[in-house]
């Protein structure tokens, strides 16, 4: 019995021990998010003996986007092979993720300061400031891109304190798409202003058609579409920045209450779908694909609707685009437009590969790549000028789009609802959402931006 | 081995194992999150204590919490007198079919549960959907147009909408729970009850009814605790709009966490919604325990 006992013991002192060790080993795996990370790093060692280039070099990629054989992230791919097969030594090991996932790993890669090589960032500052301030991203030569031709400002939202931490990757914009045979069919003017677009909603209404698609549970595309029509009303990019930076008020200025009516007017009217509030991004586009809606309001990097053949040949001949309609008592120019450079890349300042990434992201980036081969594969409207890479062979979407940008008066750069850090983001979306959705009025509306403006 | 439970040292090292795993994988996670709580961490960078500020706007000034746990009270309480008396009702009658068709239909009410939670979701959605959704179609087709909504959007009705997809996800859960309790009431008593000429209903209140009570306290018991702890139908059908109308609590402490940057406020979100499961959990138990006494004695 005695010995029986003592073997218990011993067996239980053991299951202790694993069982310690084993908690070790769990902390150990957390702080290194993935088994790629480890791999990444051990690979990369070899690199420090700086100089020789073949040494064979790991440099890990983080994107956030998934699909690898179209739009943005087919051009991505198609550049890092190019790359690869440029230098053998190097090998690019791809993550990405949807937007939303691809954000809060992005966060515990920063909170454990293991952020990936090579990054994509929204220039925003409710994303990127935090993570140009807390020093995680490597600072890049301005000289470096002096030949690369950004667009004016494209740069200053990857800029802090006057140092150089991202480059853009395209030029966004929203537009309001719509099908012109539906516009047509039951003998619709195309909404040039305001009034146009009530109009086309009653009558598109009236037949049944519904005639605007919008993703309205994603909350920040109202956002954008109120701050066109404010656009349009005051005539002035820096209207709603002021009330943001409290140099005026959302309550306080005629404007902005000019345009929650006008915006709640064209709600009541039904220009959105009956389930606009809860629709996301691919049931509202999938109205507009499928004909079912006239409009369809989104950022102009989907342009390549036009061209991609899974869509029904009669919606690629009939998809249209224009800016947002004009109001005819507003000073807004239909050439004003609510335009920012979102995403871009960034190379993590704790990189052990940190000039090979560098070395990446610039050769990525050069004018002759990301612009032309975007530009000409349909893939991007490229945050550089790239005006010389016209084919001729785009789709009506890219042509209206490039003549847009060349004919805009003004741009608002980062948008409203992300133009401050941290919660402002999630408090003005919500009360956009609660505003369209009625559960808040038009006071509660603009009392409660102010209020939280003040958080 | 009577020497060995009087010595403590073997005891200790006996329960060790368990405590040191319950320590590091429940305690210590929770203390950890009591002292982000009290911190204004924004998920990057340095951060600074703030003591309890962030609890005691949890718990005095936060719309949207209060909301939350009103929506989990919602459906615990809709769980409990729709859900349950019905999944109770399909119990009995299907435990009295027997044979093949028992098998059959015990499988088929099962089958929501074995579903993924991120299927059913997209599939209530695509079935509430003003445009092309299947309840509409259908009321279109009875004629009732009137009836017709925005189920998921229309802000007074989200939240029942998305409650009954809850329940009826969970409706497997609770049907056989109770199937095998009644399954475990002896077959003698019904005999012995049909010989003293009792009736079905009889035979139901007096019979069934008592035996099964532990399990409809188990039952009830799940229910709430779950009702409280929903998130991914939440997530995924509406995330918790429009507004906050069908927010609950982990779900609105992810956003604040992961969209808000608040970690620190979402730390102390989870604790207080730690403490309050926990007070449900123990004032369930004493509820159900005095009852028991109370029919005891």
């Amino acid at each position: 019995m005695k010995v029986v006992n003592k073997l218990w013991v011993v067996a239980l002192a053991l299951v202790m021990v694993f069982s310690l060790a084993a908690c070790q080993g769990d902390s150990d795996t957390a702080a290194s998010p993935d088994g790629e990370t480890d791999a990444a790093a051990e690979s990369q060692a070899p690199a420090d003996d700086a100089g020789d280039a073949d040494e064979p070099v790991t440099i890990h990629f983080f994107s956030n986007l998934p699909d690898r054989s179209s739009g943005m992230g087919e051009l991505e791919q198609i550049l890092i092979d190019q790359y690869t097969a440029e230098n053998p030594h190097v090998t690019v090991e791809v993550e990405a993720l949807q937007d939303e996932p691809y954000k809060q790993k992005f966060q515990s890669y920063v909170a454990g300061n293991e952020l990936p090589d090579l990054c994509m960032v929204w220039g925003q500052p409710s994303f990127f400031q935090a993570v140009m301030e807390g020093g995680y991203v490597a600072e890049l030569n301005p000289d470096d891109y002096t030949d690369y031709g950004f667009f004016d400002g494209a740069t200053a939202d990857f800029s802090y304190d006057g140092k150089l931490y991202g480059l853009p990757r395209n030029q966004d914009l929203t537009a309001l798409f719509y099908n012109q045979a539906i516009f047509d069919e039951y003998d619709v003017k195309v909404p040039e202003t305001y009034d146009d677009l009530m109009a086309a909603a009653e009558t598109f209404r009236e037949n049944g058609v519904t005639p605007l698609s919008i993703n309205g549970k994603d909350k920040w595309i109202l956002n954008l579409f109120f701050q066109d029509l404010l656009v349009k009303v005051s005539g002035d990019q820096d209207t709603i920045y002021d009330a943001i930076d409290q140099e005026t008020s959302f309550a306080g200025d005629p404007d902005i209450r000019k345009t929650a009516e006008l915006y709640k007017d064209l709600v009541d009217a039904g220009l959105f779908q009956d389930s606009y509030i809860s629709a996301d991004y691919a049931s509202a586009m999938n109205l507009f694909l499928q004909e079912e809606s006239a409009m369809f309001y989104m950022g102009a990097w989907e342009v390549g609707m036009a061209s991609n053949e899974e869509n029904s040949e009669h919606f690629r001949e009939n998809v249209q685009v224009m800016t947002f309609p004009t109001v005819t008592e507003g000073e807004g120019k239909a050439t004003d437009l609510v335009a920012w450079n979102g995403g871009g890349f960034a190379v993590s300042a704790s990189s052990a590969v940190k000039d090979e990434a560098i070395a990446l992201l610039n050769y990525m980036m050069l004018p002759d790549h990301w612009a032309k081969i975007g530009w000409e594969t349909g893939n991007v409207v490229p945050g550089q000028d790239y005006s010389s890479f016209l084919t001729g062979n785009e789709n009506q979407l890219q042509m209206t789009i490039t003549d847009i940008l060349q004919q805009s008066t003004s741009m608002s750069g980062t948008t409203w609802n992300d133009y401050a850090p941290g919660e402002w983001k999630t408090n003005c979306e919500q009360l956009m959402q609660e505003y369209s959705a009625g559960i808040v009025d038009i006071d509660g509306f603009l009392t409660g931006l102010d209020e939280a403006v003040g958080q | 081995m009577d020497r060995m439970k009087r010595n403590k040292l073997i005891i200790f090292l006996l329960v060790s194992p368990g405590l040191i795993f319950f320590f590091a994988a429940v305690l210590f996670p929770i203390l950890k999150s009591v002292y982000y709580g009290m911190t204004d961490w924004k998920g990057i960078g340095d951060f600074n204590l703030v003591g309890f500020d962030n609890f005691v706007k949890v718990l005095t000034d936060d719309k949207v919490f209060r909301e939350s746990l009103l929506h989990a009270a919602t459906l615990a309480v809709l769980t409990v007198i729709v859900q349950h008396p019905i999944a109770l009702f399909f119990a009995i009658i299907i435990d009295k079919i027997g044979g093949r068709r028992e098998t059959f239909f015990r499988a088929v009410f099962f089958i929501p549960c074995v579903i993924s939670i991120v299927v059913i979701s997209k599939m209530w959605v695509g079935i509430y959907n003003a445009e092309y959704g299947l309840l509409n179609t259908v009321l279109e087709f009875m004629r009732l147009d009137a009836l017709k909504q925005d189920w998921l959007g229309n802000f007074h009705i989200a939240l029942y909408s998305v409650v009954f997809v809850i329940m009826w996800v969970g409706f497997g859960y609770a049907f056989l729970i109770y199937y095998s309790g009644i399954k475990g009431v002896p077959e003698e008593l019904y005999e012995a009850g049909l010989i003293d000429g009792a009736g079905g209903w009889q035979r139901f209140r007096h019979i069934t009814l008592p035996l099964i009570k532990p399990v409809i306290w188990v039952n009830v018991t799940l229910a709430i605790v779950s009702s409280l702890k929903q998130m991914e139908p939440i997530y995924l059908m509406t995330n918790g709009g429009p507004g906050s109308t069908t927010q609950f609590v982990a779900n609105y402490l992810y956003i604040q966490a992961f969209n808000a940057k608040k970690y620190g406020y979402a730390n102390a979100i989870s604790v207080v919604f730690v403490v309050v499961c926990l007070i449900v959990t123990v004032l369930l138990q004493r509820v159900f325990r005095d009852r028991e006494r109370g029919e005891a004695s």
